[in-house]
């Protein structure tokens, strides 16, 4: 949890400094993979709370997730559908569902 | 090397390095997001751009097509129309033979013989005579006239060689054919006006035999082009001396 928020910090300091700026055309590739990464992060949280966090299944998942959702930008942007909606839609309920998950642990810690 | 960073990182955490890495690439989409949609909110709405763009490239693709399809529609008018235009030019030359209702005039010299005393000129056909023919044709509304097979343009004589006619330098002796394209009734009627052409030359005996056809043959004019000394004037220059000189044709015979 704690590394996470680290990391998360850290990002947040790089995004600030680098001077790179997302192209419009690609706006949509980067929130998809926006969403991806939350879904991962809380994934892992989740995992790492549940005391089976595996590095190797956690990046993997990242990376092919990320990957599925990008294909179907590209998709959708040939076919005129707006396909990353069903990443979008997939990996929020993910979101929620992990948090929900990750709370219950906590309140859990709590009580006890 | 793995020992000591082993070491330094908690064991616990070293497992997490992925989860590390994830968070900080979040981190960092998350701050690059909200700068494009910070920039984004200054100007319009970003779906708005897009599908204005998708929008002004149809539009300049039709409007492409549409200027493809008026360049080619201008330019078969302009060739029909110039087409148009050279086929009425070549009536009005007479270089191309015309076909049409009209008159076949045909005269002859006087039978009668001059009286001792008399004239004997007055008894045949002379240039005179056709003329006022040709021309009484014309005023009628000819269209296109030939004499004795040639045709009568713009620059054409009919002129006495000796005993002979002359007409585009051909010359052809009586009996003379006219032919004459236009309303046939409408000539007829010019020529045998009370004290017209053919009530003067009856008084001499000339033969003059009219007959209206449904359709007569105009050949066309044959010989070389008649412009040797004449040139034509730019029509700025024209409107520029307008009046200040005539451009006579080269009657170049």
């Amino acid at each position: 949890m704690i590394i996470s928020i680290v990391g998360l910090s850290v990002g947040i300091l790089l995004g600030m400094i680098c001077p790179l700026d997302i192209p419009v055309a690609y706006s949509r590739l980067f929130s998809v993979a926006l969403i991806a990464a939350l879904d991962s992060v809380f994934g892992g949280i989740r995992a790492d709370m549940d005391g089976k966090f595996d590095n190797t299944i956690f990046l993997s998942g990242f990376v092919v997730n990320a990957l599925l959702a990008a294909v179907l930008v590209y998709l959708g942007d040939q076919l005129g559908m707006d396909l990353y909606m069903v990443a979008l839609i997939a990996f929020g309920l993910r979101v929620f569902q992990n948090l929900a998950i990750i709370r219950r642990y906590m309140l859990d810690k709590k009580t006890n | 090397m793995l020992n000591k960073i082993g070491d330094v990182i908690n064991p616990e955490n070293q497992n997490r390095i992925g989860l590390a890495f994830v968070s900080m690439v979040l981190g960092l989409l998350l701050t690059l997001q909200f700068r494009a949609t910070l920039v984004q909110k200054e100007s319009l709405p970003f779906q708005r751009i897009e599908e204005l763009s998708a929008r002004l490239i149809d539009t300049e693709k039709e409007r492409d097509n549409l200027r493809a399809a008026l360049r080619e529609v201008t330019e078969r008018q302009e060739m029909e129309s110039r087409a148009a235009n050279v086929a009425d030019l070549e009536m009005t030359a007479g270089l191309v033979g015309l076909t049409g209702p009209g008159l076949v005039i045909t005269i002859d010299d006087s039978k009668k013989t001059a009286k001792t005393g008399e004239n004997m000129n007055l008894y045949v056909i002379h240039d005179e005579d056709i003329l006022r023919v040709v021309n009484e044709l014309r005023a009628a509304g000819a269209e296109a006239i030939s004499l004795n097979g040639q045709r009568l343009t713009a620059n054409s004589e009919i002129r006495c060689a000796g005993p002979t006619m002359s007409v585009n330098n051909v010359r052809s002796a009586a009996p003379f054919e006219i032919i004459a394209i236009g309303d046939s009734g409408t000539l007829e009627n010019a020529l045998k006006m009370r004290g017209g052409v053919v009530d003067t030359l009856k008084v001499w005996g000339i033969q003059m035999a009219i007959s209206p056809r449904t359709s007569v043959q105009v050949p066309p004019f044959n010989g070389p082009s008649p412009f040797r000394h004449a040139k034509p004037v730019p029509k700025e220059e024209l409107t520029k001396a307008k009046g200040a000189g005539k451009t006579a044709g080269g009657n170049a015979q």
